[in-house]
C-alpha cells in the first residue's frame, strides 16, 4: 500500500506527539467507567450532593486519591509491559500518592508506564538465562524489589515535584487575582483543573478571597472562575458531535455528571487525551470571567459541587442574567474551539482507530517474515483488536463452558507442545468462560464459544479452534512464542 | 485417593450406534459407579446441544454443563471404545470419554488422555488394543507432566 510506505518515511515530531496522545488516551479511556462510578457516588452522596449520606460519602476521598490514579497507573504499566508492568507501575504509584496531599493523576501517568519500562529493561538483563523452574521466583522477586524501590523513589522524588508545581500554580493565580487580571487567571486555572488540582486552587485561593468580597459587596465572581460548568460542558458537547470511538459514545453521559451533577473531574480525561483542548477550556473560562466582569455579577457563596443547580442557587439575586450568560457564553466558546480542534484532527483520529489494527498487522507481518511462512493463527491475531498489539504472551487460558473437559484437554496438549519446544515462562491453564477475569494474554476457545469469551475478556487476544486434539493452530502458537522469545533476547 | 478412571469403567466394545446412545452409555457408567446422579446425564445432552464435545482424532468427551456441577458426587471418568465410528455431529468418533470433574481432580488422567489422543500413532494403538486392560495400560503409562 502506498500510503503505508509514505507513512513509515514521515519523520518526527508530529508522529511522536500523535503517539503520545494515543498513549495518554489509552491510559485514560479504559478507566472512564471508574470516573463515572466515582462521579455518580460523589454527585449523590457528598454533603452538598443530591442525597447526602455521610457514611457512603466516605468512599469519595479514597476513590479519587487511590483508586483512580492506581487504575491509570496499572493501565499505563500494562500498555508498556503486560500484567507485570501493570503491577509494578501500580506499586510505584503508591509512592507518589502517599508522598503528597493532592490527587496524583500526573504522578500516576508518569510513574505507572515508567516503572513498567524499567521492569522490562531489568527483565531483559537475564532473559533466557534463568534456570528452568526458577522463573516464577525470579519474576516475582525482581518485580517486588523493583516495585518497592520505585515506590520509595516516587515518594521522595516525584511527589514533591508535583506538590511544588501545584503551589506555584496556586501562587500564580493568587497574584493574578490580587492584581485584577482576572480573565488571565483562566490561563492557569484551566490547566490546573485538568491536572486535578481544581480543589487546591478553588479552596486555596478563590474561596478565601471570595468570602472576603462577599462580606464587602454581597457577591463575588471568584466563586465562578473554577466552578463555572460552561467550559467543560462545551468540550463534552464537542466530543458528542465530533469525537470518535468510545470518547464520543461516553460524552453524553459525562455531561449529565459534569453539568448537572457538578463533578467536573469527569471531563478532565477527555482533555488529557487531546491536550490541545486545553485551549478550549481556557477560552471558555476567560469568556465566563469576562461576562461576569461586564455584568458585575457573582455568587453569594461557593458553588460546590460546580453543578448548574448549585451555581443558580448561590447566584446573587441581582446577578441571574450575568451568571447564566457567563455559563452559556463559556460553554459556547469552549464548544466552538473544541469543535475546531476535534474536526481538524478527526480524520487522523479515525485513522488512529483503524491504525490500532494496522500496527498489529505490521507486527504480524514482521513475525511472519521472521518465520518465512504465512499463518492462519497470526492472521487471526491481527483481527483480534488493537488492545492486543503490543501484548507479550505470558499466560494462555483455554476456556470452555464448564472448564472441565475440552479446555482441560486442549491445555494439556498445548502445554506438552510448549514444553517439548523448550519454551519457558509461559503458563497454560484451563478455566470456565464464566471465570475469565481479563488477565489472560491469549484465550483459546472452541470457535462457537469465542464470542462469549471475547465478551468476558475483551483485552486478551482470542483464538478459535475447531479441534482441541491436534489443531494445526497449536504449532503456530508455539512458533509464535518462540519468535516472541527470540525478539525478547535481542532487544 | 480413589481412582478417577477405574479399570471397570473402560469398555473395549461399546454397544451404542448413535451419538445419543453413546452419551447414555458412557454416562451410565458414571451413574452406576456412584459418581453422578441421573441429572448429570441430562446436562450432558444439554452441553452437547450447545457445543459439540467432539475433540478431534476420533475422540468425544461428553460432559455436563457448568451449572450441573452440583450433580457430581465425586470426580470420575469413563471410556467406551466403538468398533464402528459413531456419527458425532458429522464427525467420526471411536472413543467416548465421559467426564465428571470436581476441583480439577480429574485433570491428571484427562491430561494423559489428551496427550495420547493428540498423537495419531498412539490413537492407532488404542484402536488396535485387544482388551479394555490394554487400553487402560496405554493411558496409564503416559508421562503427562
Amino acid at each position: 500500500m502506498t500510503t503505508t510506505s509514505s507513512a513509515v518515511k514521515r519523520p518526527g515530531t508530529r508522529v511522536h506527539v500523535q503517539r503520545f496522545g494515543t498513549f495518554l488516551s489509552g491510559m485514560i479511556m479504559p478507566n472512564i467507567a471508574a470516573f463515572i462510578a466515582w462521579g455518580l457516588i460523589t454527585a449523590f452522596f457528598i454533603p452538598t450532593g443530591w442525597t447526602p449520606n455521610e457514611t457512603i460519602a466516605a468512599m469519595v476521598g479514597p476513590m479519587i486519591i487511590y483508586l483512580l490514579p492506581l487504575l491509570i497507573a496499572n493501565t499505563g504499566g500494562r500498555m508498556i509491559y503486560g500484567t507485570r508492568g501493570g503491577v509494578v507501575g501500580t506499586i510505584a504509584t503508591m509512592g507518589v500518592i502517599v508522598g503528597s496531599e493532592i490527587p496524583m493523576f500526573i504522578g500516576a501517568m508518569i510513574v505507572g508506564p515508567l516503572s513498567a519500562y524499567l521492569l522490562k529493561k531489568l527483565d531483559g538483563l537475564w532473559a533466557g538465562k534463568v534456570k528452568p523452574g526458577f522463573e516464577m521466583l525470579i519474576d516475582n522477586y525482581s518485580a517486588g524489589i523493583l516495585g518497592a524501590l520505585l515506590a520509595l523513589g516516587a515518594f521522595f522524588g516525584i511527589a514533591p515535584l508535583v506538590t511544588g508545581f501545584s503551589s506555584v500554580l496556586e501562587s500564580g493565580v493568587n497574584w493574578l487575582v490580587t492584581n485584577n487580571l482576572l480573565p488571565l487567571a483562566s490561563v492557569l486555572v484551566e490547566p490546573g483543573k485538568i491536572l486535578f488540582l481544581n480543589n487546591a486552587i478553588n479552596h486555596g485561593v478563590f474561596t478565601p478571597i471570595g468570602v472576603q468580597q462577599v462580606a464587602e459587596s454581597g457577591k463575588s465572581l471568584l466563586f465562578l472562575i473554577e466552578a463555572n460548568p460552561g467550559p467543560g460542558l462545551g468540550i463534552l458537547l464537542a466530543f458528542t458531535f465530533f469525537g470518535v470511538g468510545l470518547a464520543k459514545a461516553s460524552a453524553p453521559g459525562a455531561i449529565v455528571i459534569q453539568f448537572l451533577g457538578g463533578i467536573h473531574e469527569i471531563y478532565f480525561p477527555y482533555v488529557l487525551m487531546k491536550p490541545m483542548l486545553i485551549l478550549a477550556a481556557i477560552g471558555g473560562g476567560m469568556t465566563g470571567v469576562a461576562i461576569n466582569i461586564a455584568f458585575q455579577t457573582g455568587l453569594r457563596a461557593p458553588a460546590s459541587p460546580g453543578s448548574i443547580f448549585a451555581v443558580l442557587i448561590q447566584t446573587s439575586s441581582d446577578s441571574y442574567v450575568g451568571v447564566i450568560l457567563s455559563v452559556i457564553g463559556a460553554a459556547t466558546v469552549s464548544f466552538l474551539i473544541a469543535a475546531v480542534i476535534l474536526r481538524a484532527s478527526r480524520k487522523r483520529d479515525l485513522e488512529d482507530l483503524a491504525e490500532g489494527d494496522d500496527e498489529l498487522a505490521a507486527a504480524v507481518a514482521r513475525t511472519e517474515a521472521n518465520k518465512g511462512k504465512s499463518s492462519a493463527l497470526l492472521g487471526g491475531l491481527a483481527g483480534a483488536g488493537a488492545a492486543a498489539s503490543t501484548r507479550p504472551i505470558h499466560n494462555i487460558v483455554f476456556a470452555c463452558d464448564a472448564g472441565m473437559g475440552s479446555s482441560a484437554m486442549g491445555a494439556s496438549v498445548l502445554r506438552n507442545k510448549i514444553k517439548k519446544a523448550g519454551i519457558e515462562g509461559v503458563t497454560v491453564v484451563n478455566q470456565s468462560i464464566a471465570n475469565l477475569d481479563g488477565s489472560a494474554d491469549l484465550v483459546i476457545t472452541h470457535q462457537d464459544l469465542t464470542d462469549r469469551a471475547r465478551g468476558k475478556s475483551p483485552d486478551s487476544v482470542h483464538l478459535s479452534v475447531d479441534n482441541f486434539m491436534n489443531s494445526p493452530k497449536y504449532d503456530e502458537v508455539v512458533s509464535m512464542l518462540e519468535s516472541q522469545k527470540n525478539e525478547g533476547v535481542i532487544s | 485417593m480413589s481412582q478417577i478412571l477405574e479399570p471397570r469403567n473402560v469398555i473395549a466394545a461399546g454397544t451404542a450406534g448413535t451419538r445419543d446412545e453413546a452419551i447414555r452409555e458412557a454416562g451410565a457408567l458414571l451413574v452406576d459407579s456412584g459418581a453422578v446422579s441421573d441429572d448429570y446425564v441430562a446436562s450432558m445432552f444439554e452441553r452437547e446441544a450447545s457445543v459439540s464435545t467432539f475433540m478431534g482424532n476420533g475422540l468425544a468427551i461428553p460432559h455436563g454443563t457448568n451449572d450441573a456441577k452440583e450433580s457430581i458426587l465425586r470426580s470420575a471418568l469413563s471410556l467406551v471404545r466403538y468398533d464402528d465410528p459413531i456419527d458425532w455431529n458429522g464427525q467420526p468418533v471411536r472413543f467416548a470419554v465421559a467426564i465428571a470433574g470436581l476441583n480439577n481432580e480429574h485433570l491428571e488422567i484427562l491430561s494423559k488422555i489428551a496427550i495420547v489422543f493428540s498423537d495419531e500413532d498412539e490413537v492407532q494403538k488404542l484402536i488396535d488394543a485387544g482388551s479394555a486392560e490394554e487400553i487402560f495400560a496405554i493411558l496409564e503409562e503416559v508421562n503427562a507432566e
